[in-house]
Order: C-alpha cells, then structure tokens, then sequence
C-alpha cells in the first residue's frame, strides 16, 4: 500500500511535481480522498510550524502553500464526490487603501490548507465588501490584513462595519506587520495573529474547532 | 561641531558629544507643508519646502531628500497608485508570469536617471544642499536590487528562488547595476549619505541572503566607497535573523526598525567597524503616543545603544500624520542634555507610581499663597538655581506684605515626582503658585513673579469676603 508520508513530505518541501503525483497516485490506488487530504494537511502544519519557530520563511512557505494547491486541484472532485465538507467558510482581504498581499495570500492559502473554504476579497477592499461577502457566503470568519500604519485605521472602519451589521456570530481576525494584540484589542477585533502559520491556530480557536 | 559633523562622526564610528539625529521625513514633510503626498512625492518645490521646515521644527543632523522606494521601478514600466498618506503603491509587476505580462529584462523601458521623478530628486537635492547642507548631512534613499526585484517579478520572485534561481541571480545583476547608476547621480548632486533601502530582505533566510542579496549590495556599496559619500543598509522589518549577514556588508551603518533591540546590532556591528542606526517606534509612538511617550522612547534607545557610532533615527520613513510635536520632543531629548535627565528622572517614575499618597495642600483655604518649584535639583543644574532663586527674590521683595510658604521639590526624590506629577506641571524647572503652573523652562522676571503672587493672595481675600 502506498505510503501518504511522501505526499507530505513533498508538500512540505514545496515539492509541487512530486505532491501531484503522488496525490494521483494515491488517488488510483483507492486511497480515501479524506486520508490524502490529511497527509497534506499534516504537510502544510509541519511547514507551518517551522515557519512559526523562525526555521523557514515566505519563500518556503509559498512553495509549499503552491504545491498545496496543485495537489487540491487534482484531489478536490473526489474530495467533493466523498461528501467532504470544509469546515467553515472565511472571508479574507487586505484592507481599504492597503494594496500588499503576501501575508494575505499566506494567510488564505495555510486557511485553505486547513480545510477552510477561503473567499479571497483580494486587496484594498472596503468595509462595505467585506460586509457583503460575509453575508454573500454565510462566513463564520474574517480576516483582515494591513501592511501599512496608514491603513491601521481601515481595520477600525471595517470591524465597526461588521459589527453594525450584528453579524454576531462571525469572529475577526486582524494580522500585518504594524498590528499588535493591544491595537486588536483597541479596534474590538476577536483575535491578532503575528504571522500566517498562527493564523491556523487562532482561526480554528474562534471557530472553537480545535 | 555642526550636527552634519556630529552625525558624520558617528557613521564613521566615533563617540558623539551627543546623540546624532536622523529623522525619515519621507511623505511627512507633505504634511508640514499641508500637501497630500502624491503632490509632494512629485514637486521638488514641496519637497524643498518641507524639508526646511522639518528642519526648523526638529533640528536634525541628517534628512533624507526622498523616501520613496518605487522610484526605479517606475522608470522600469511598473505602474503605481498615489495615496495622500502614503508613498505610491506597485501595483504591476511585468516580469511576473502569475500576476503580469511575463516580460524579459531584455522588455523593460531602458533605465537612466534622466527619468521618472529622478529629476525631481536631483533639483530637491541641490537646492536643499544650498539652504542647509553646510550643517545637515543630506541622505540619499535607493531602492535595494531585492526590493526593486520583487517590484519587477512580484511574487514569482520566491518561487523563482527555488525554480530557477539564476533567472532572479540575473534580475539582482541589473538591479545592482541600476543601484550603482542612482548612488553615483546622487554623489553627484551632493548627497553625504546613500542608504540602500531593502526590507524585502526581512522575508528570505540568511542562506539566501548570502546568496541572493549580499554580492549585490555590496556592489552598490563598493561603487559608493570609491566616492566620499558613506553609505547606509535599512531594512525595516523583523530582519533578526539577517543581522550577521547584514553585519558584514561593505557598508559604513545598519539601520533597523522597532523590532530589533539597539544593543543586539550594536554588538554585531561594532566589532564589524560599522555604526548602526534606529529605532523608534513609528506606531505605537510616534503617531499614537504623546510628547512623553516620544521623550521616553527616545531615552530608552539612546540608554540601549550608548554614545559612540549610533544614530537616533525612526525605525522606518516617518507615516504621514506624525505628530510634530512628537518629534520635536525627541528633538529636545537630543540636544539637551539636562532635559535628557530630567526625563529619565521622571518619567520612569511616573509610569509605575500612581502617587495616592502625595495630595496636593486645599490651596485656596491656606492663609499663605503657597509657592512649589519644581526642580532637576537647584543645587546641581544651572536653570533650576536661577529660577528657585526668582522665587526667592520674589519674596523677599515682598517682605511682609504677603504671606508667602515656599517648597522646593526635586525630581531627584519621590516626592518631587510626586509632586510634579500631581501639579501637572509640564517641564522642568517650573514655579507653581496656588497650585497653578505659572511659569515652566524660562526663568521669569522678579517683578512677574510678584506679579502672580500679589494676584493669588487677592484672590484668597476675595474668597474670604
């Protein structure tokens, strides 16, 4: 029987010829479409960690993330067809006049990874889109990224949007270089997460998964 | 000394007689100008303008001219969005396969200084070294070859990294070539300083530092030695685990951001023969704090990194809404000497002592008008003497007309930062009658002193009938 350790092991390398092959493989050997996914995720987790720990960095984790993706194409009408369900929907997008991604982009692809349905907003996104795509999708999740101090008070405008919204039951979760826990805490926000690996954990800890 | 000398003696790794001060007024100098920052970026007539005011109000020893890392890249065809609070945005990269045109280096507009807002830098330059180069050293920002690459292949540059590493090796070859072209323009036009500006380099390990970015900054920094200027490395961002290979460029200084402890660097650089550069908090501080924050926050780099090859500068270009006043109280920290003390007395006292126990005397019910002077020490500091001994003049001039209690209260004890902390009083020294602030800093003249007193012991009367 094949051993899904490769799969993740070339995930976590960001290996991307090796993780779609193996992933069809596992695949034409019957394998549950649920067990291949695992054996990614415990992949993405690994780099995931590392990257938290400082032992890899965004290169290495765009790599992996891509090498996630490819794989997901391949598995994910299986995956469908096996009843599989994501675990939650989460709206992302970096916000009003901030137009940086790469920590959006990490952060949407380690969700995806995670067995979160993202909906990516893409960048400079108002309050006002970000309301509409939380209803839109039914999320249970937002995350909400800024690179720069300029753009801090965005994050203020578009938590005050969803709130007036008494979207209650939807839980927001800021990140970005100048953002800390006690400005998360000023604006009324759920949750801070200092790099994308940590947005993971603190997604599934609002969403009370883990 | 002049504060260019100063802040040159420090890039050079000398002690300074006082801390050399750098302040990033990038799009900030649009706001002392009341202009939005796409308007200033592309005015040399603005950028002159705000630049001498930035000058008057914070007494630099250093300005960059601009700080605006997407100048080369527009000349290079990436398009940008302006902001009023912000420097422009990149928002195309053609080199990029996944999010543009998938151009050669071969497809780009030639680059040459005579493009762009390069001119605009030049002329800004000159003029700025005409009004104020003789005492402010004049810096120069490049965008480093990393940085101006990830504008050019955007995020393909990372996976290119593992990919095909030569193609991002050839794109750093150009992009030094161009590095060296802008350094020696502005060498030219009078810059003292060019600081190769690159925090993209916060995102890579230090294997790929070495190899990525490290034989072409130095070849920037080489080009620049050849010259007189000095040069500089910024990296704004958590770059912690770049700093030994950042320690061992070719260049005169290291300047780092907020999330780097001064004295790390400093122990990295110092025996590397280089000075080092930082870093105050451009957030938490320098827009959203207040005067007191700032003058700390200024004390504590200036305590962390010590006197000798260090410059006190932002740990990145200066957001647009700073508040002036927050700058101009980091500006006095520098200067003086004695206000640098009294901060350190007091404000390190005021944070973790609420002073429940120190209440203020029912100054309208006390038969005498009550004097406070609030001092460093009057025995020790200069200003303190001349402005207890205002008060005393006062009251001897006075005699027995009014009864007058007078209290000195040093900073130097509890009490005294008690004291000073329950009179509001906002500098040192300060003369409170009754409980009012009335005179702070200046030493007033004998006869206003009087003045107030004769003023207060009415009011008592008045209270009484």
């Amino acid at each position: 029987m094949m051993d899904l350790k490769d799969l993740t092991e070339a995930i976590k390398t960001g290996n991307r010829t090796q993780a779609t092959s193996l992933t069809q493989e596992a695949l034409d050997a019957d394998l549950t479409p649920q067990s291949i996914l695992d054996a990614m995720v415990v992949g993405m987790d690994e780099i995931g960690d590392k990257f938290k720990r400082n032992e890899v960095f965004v290169p290495e984790m765009l790599i992996a993330a891509r090498a996630m993706n490819e794989s997901m194409a391949i598995l994910e009408p299986s995956l469908v067809k096996s009843g599989y369900k994501p675990l939650a929907t989460a709206v992302i997008g970096t916000v009003q006049g901030d137009l940086h991604d790469i920590g959006k982009n990490l952060v949407s692809m380690m969700w995806k990874g995670s067995a979160l349905n993202v909906i990516d907003l893409g960048t400079n996104v108002t309050p006002d889109k970000f309301v509409a795509a939380i209803k839109e999708h039914d999320a249970k999740l937002v995350g909400l990224s800024a690179l720069l101090t300029t753009t801090m008070p965005s994050m203020k405008a578009t938590v005050e949007a969803i709130k007036s919204e008494e979207l209650s039951d939807v839980k927001i979760l800021i990140g970005g270089a100048p953002v800390t826990q006690s400005f998360a805490d000023q604006i009324g926000a759920d949750g801070y997460s200092p790099d994308a690996a940590s947005a993971v954990d603190s997604a599934h800890q609002l969403l009370g998964i883990r | 000394m002049t504060g260019k000398e100063i802040l040159m003696c420090a890039l050079r790794g000398e002690a300074t007689p006082r801390p050399a001060w750098l302040p990033y007024v990038g799009v900030h100098g649009g706001k002392l100008v009341d202009a939005p920052a796409d308007k200033y970026l592309q005015s040399s007539d603005l950028i002159v303008k705000g630049l001498l005011r930035a000058n008057e109000l914070y007494r630099p020893d250093g300005l960059p001219i601009m700080f605006d890392l997407q100048m080369e890249a527009e000349v290079l065809g990436c398009q940008l969005k302006w902001a009023e609070k912000t420097p422009p945005a990149v928002v195309t990269h053609p080199m990029s396969l996944m999010e543009g045109d998938g151009k050669t280096l071969a497809d780009l507009p030639e680059f040459c200084v005579t493009k762009g807002r390069f001119p605009i830098a030049f002329e800004a330059l000159d003029r700025v070294k005409q009004e104020i180069g003789e005492d402010v050293a004049l810096y120069s920002l490049l965008t480093g070859p990393f940085t101006l690459a990830l504008h050019l292949l955007g995020n393909d540059i990372f996976m290119n990294m593992y990919d095909n590493p030569q193609s991002v090796l050839d794109v750093m070859d150009f992009c030094a070539d161009i590095g060296c072209q802008v350094a020696k323009s502005y060498i030219e036009h009078g810059a003292d300083v060019v600081a190769v500006v690159d925090p993209m380099t916060s995102q890579i390990s230090s294997e790929h530092f070495d190899e990525f970015v490290t034989p072409y900054v130095n070849r920037i920094f080489d080009c620049i030695a050849s010259t007189k200027a000095m040069s500089s490395m910024f990296v704004c961002g958590d770059a912690t685990r770049n700093l030994e290979v950042m320690a061992a460029l070719h260049c005169n200084n290291i300047a780092i951001d907020e999330q780097i402890p001064l004295d790390k660097i400093r122990d990295l650089v110092l025996p590397a023969n280089k000075s080092f550069g930082g870093n105050l908090k451009l957030t938490t501080v320098l827009l959203m704090g207040d005067e007191e924050d700032a003058k700390l926050n200024a004390i504590e780099c200036i305590d962390s990194a010590g006197d000798q090859s260090f410059v006190l500068a932002p740990g990145c270009d200066l957001p647009y809404d700073v508040k002036p006043e927050n700058l101009s109280a980091v500006a006095t920290m520098v200067h003086d000497e004695y206000q640098r003390d009294v901060a350190r007395n007091t404000i390190n006292s005021k944070q973790s002592d609420s002073f429940d126990d120190i209440v203020l005397p029912d100054y309208q019910n006390e038969d005498a008008v009550i004097i406070d002077v609030v001092t460093l020490d009057s025995e020790g500091c200069a200003p303190c003497q001349y402005m207890f001994k205002a008060a005393l003049d006062a009251r001897t001039r006075l005699g027995d007309k009014v009864k007058i209690v007078l209290n000195e209260h040093k900073i130097t004890t509890r009490e005294g930062v008690g004291m000073m902390v329950k009179l509001q009083v906002p500098n040192l020294p300060s003369i409170c009658i009754d409980g009012q602030c009335k005179f702070a800093s200046i030493t007033p003249d004998t006869a206003l002193i009087v003045e107030e007193i004769v003023n207060a012991a009415r009011k008592k009367q008045e209270v009484e009938s």
